[in-house]
């Protein structure tokens, strides 16, 4: 059963070689590493990762991120199709120094509520008692942002912020896909498998960051029952 | 080409003064001439006081080796040796007071100036005019200095090119460089501190430094180190019809074509610019990480 959980976004600028020799809005990095840090901090077995995927599908524990995808002139290894989201997720249990069992599982970014919960309750059977959700708000949040500015953009995610710091997995579950759709909020489908992982529980929340800088709306929190 | 000037080595660190530069790693060769008519800004360095504003200029700006000359190339009233000496050395020996660690090139083809330019601190003996006074190469030898290799087709010093003809110019260009490069190894010049140079204009028509500009890869395929020295040159403003005030562009244009082929110094007028050509083709190289990227990154 699932007891703790942290979520984090999934930019490719995580990665830090990607970045150039600056380093990118430290402030984000800190707050996954201290999120990620707290989701191991009660030395789970395993760590059950969630992120947004072109399909509903379960990857090798042992893939990464081949960020050649993203910047050929690296010419790195890894898998290159294995989503950015479960990538940049292993790579923050990497970062961590996890050695335990992990399990990535991609849930198709354009899965409905119900099948994400029910994806979620299904992973809550796992003899795995924490997970690490990945997942990003709206791409709108700006006129420089990359989906250009929606006005709706700064109330989805506020609505995220507010319901992963109250625990309130009722909300997550009823979020719109059509409107995350709209929104380019790629994390939707991830945060409602935590919705459905946590069932009915209300856990208690912690918002460790939550802006847009670069119009992404960018979220990071943990949440223990 | 004579076989045994063929020889090529190793590309490997350049040492200049107290510093190794790998292969990949871009120098700017500021320049500042302390003669009253050189062809481009003729004079702008011929107070000592205004030489050495322009050498903390160039520094702040990121210049990586600082080149004097005090003789311009082109014919004109005679600068002897003592004259030489007068105008450059007591420069270079303030350039090192004020720099230690400064890498100062002296751009001369004389053994006595280099001699003198080495005893004030100078690192790197830019011969320009292709071992026209073989001592200069000892030495170099002796004060443990680098040596720039250059291809002047033959010319004497302070000539122009009259109706140059080559069967081959970059075979002229390697057959010249790589036999004055093995002169000097010979001599006792450590081979890490030996550059070589196409030079362009020298000994040149137009048509014969584009080509040199277009197969540069062929030099720095031998593995020693290249530099460019293309800034302003009037195969620059011939080629686009510019006079020297108006041939930055076209000089940046060869800039980023010998950076792009391996070119490793780049003896340069403009330094800012100079530097970010070089940055922008070391980083579609692969050679250097770019500043900060979050363009469809975020």
């Amino acid at each position: 059963m699932i007891t703790t959980a942290a979520v984090c976004p999934a930019p490719p600028l995580l990665a830090r070689e990607l970045t150039g020799r600056a380093v990118v809005l430290p402030e984000l990095r800190e707050a996954c590493a201290a999120a990620v840090a707290r989701l191991l901090a009660s030395e789970p077995a395993a760590v059950l990762v969630v992120g947004a995927g072109a399909a509903t599908a379960t990857w090798d524990a042992d893939d990464r991120l081949d960020l050649s995808a993203w910047a050929p002139g690296l010419r790195t290894r890894g898998n290159s199709r294995l989503p950015l989201a479960l990538g940049l997720g292993a790579m923050l249990l990497d970062e961590a120094g996890f050695t335990g069992r992990r399990i990535l599982q991609a849930v198709g970014e354009a899965e409905p509520a119900a099948a994400c919960l029910r994806l979620g309750a299904a992973a809550g059977q796992l003899d795995v008692t924490a997970i690490l959700v990945m997942g990003d708000g709206s791409a709108r949040r700006s006129p420089a942002a990359p989906g250009h500015f929606d006005e709706r953009a700064a109330p989805f995610d506020l609505a995220a912020e507010y319901a992963l710091r109250d625990g309130d997995m009722a909300a997550v579950a009823a979020f719109d896909a059509a409107l995350a759709r709209d929104l380019m909020a790629t994390g939707r489908a991830a945060w409602q498998v935590l919705a459905g992982a946590l069932g009915e529980r209300r856990p208690a929340g912690e918002i460790l960051y939550a802006d847009a800088p670069l119009g992404v709306g960018y979220l990071v929190a943990v949440l223990d029952t | 080409m004579s076989e045994e000037s063929a020889v090529p080595r190793e590309p490997g660190p350049l040492r200049l003064r107290n510093s190794e530069f790998a292969p990949g790693k871009t120098l700017i060769m500021a320049i500042v001439n302390r003669t009253p008519d050189s062809f481009y800004r003729p004079g702008v360095t011929w107070d000592h006081q205004k030489a050495l504003d322009r050498a903390h200029e160039i520094v702040a700006e990121g210049a990586d080796i600082l080149d004097v000359g005090g003789v311009p190339a082109k014919p004109g009233g005679d600068v002897d040796v003592a004259e030489e000496i007068r105008r450059t050395v007591p420069f270079i020996a303030a350039v090192r007071a004020a720099y230690p660690e400064l890498v100062i090139s002296a751009d001369t083809w004389r053994h006595e100036v280099g001699r003198a330019a080495c005893e004030a601190g100078a690192d790197l003996l830019n011969d320009t005019w292709g071992g026209w006074d073989p001592r200069l190469a000892e030495v170099a030898a002796e004060f443990d200095v680098g040596l720039v290799c250059s291809h002047a087709g033959g010319l004497p010093p302070r000539t122009r090119p009259f109706r140059v003809a080559y069967p081959d110019v970059m075979a002229d260009v390697l057959d010249r460089v790589l036999g004055l490069a093995r002169r000097a190894v010979r001599a006792g010049v450590d081979p890490a501190r030996i550059v070589i140079d196409p030079a362009h204009d020298f000994g040149k028509n137009t048509w014969q430094s584009l080509e040199i500009t277009r197969r540069l890869g062929e030099m720095t395929a031998t593995g020693w180190p290249v530099l460019m020295s293309a800034s302003r040159k009037d195969f620059v403003g011939e080629t686009l019809g510019t006079a020297v005030e108006d041939r930055l562009a076209g000089t940046l244009g060869v800039t980023a074509v010998g950076a792009w082929l391996g070119a490793r110094v780049f003896r340069a007028h403009d330094v800012p610019q100079t530097r970010q050509v070089l940055d922008m083709v070391a980083a579609i190289r692969g050679d250097q990480v770019p500043a900060r990227l979050v363009r469809g990154l975020a």
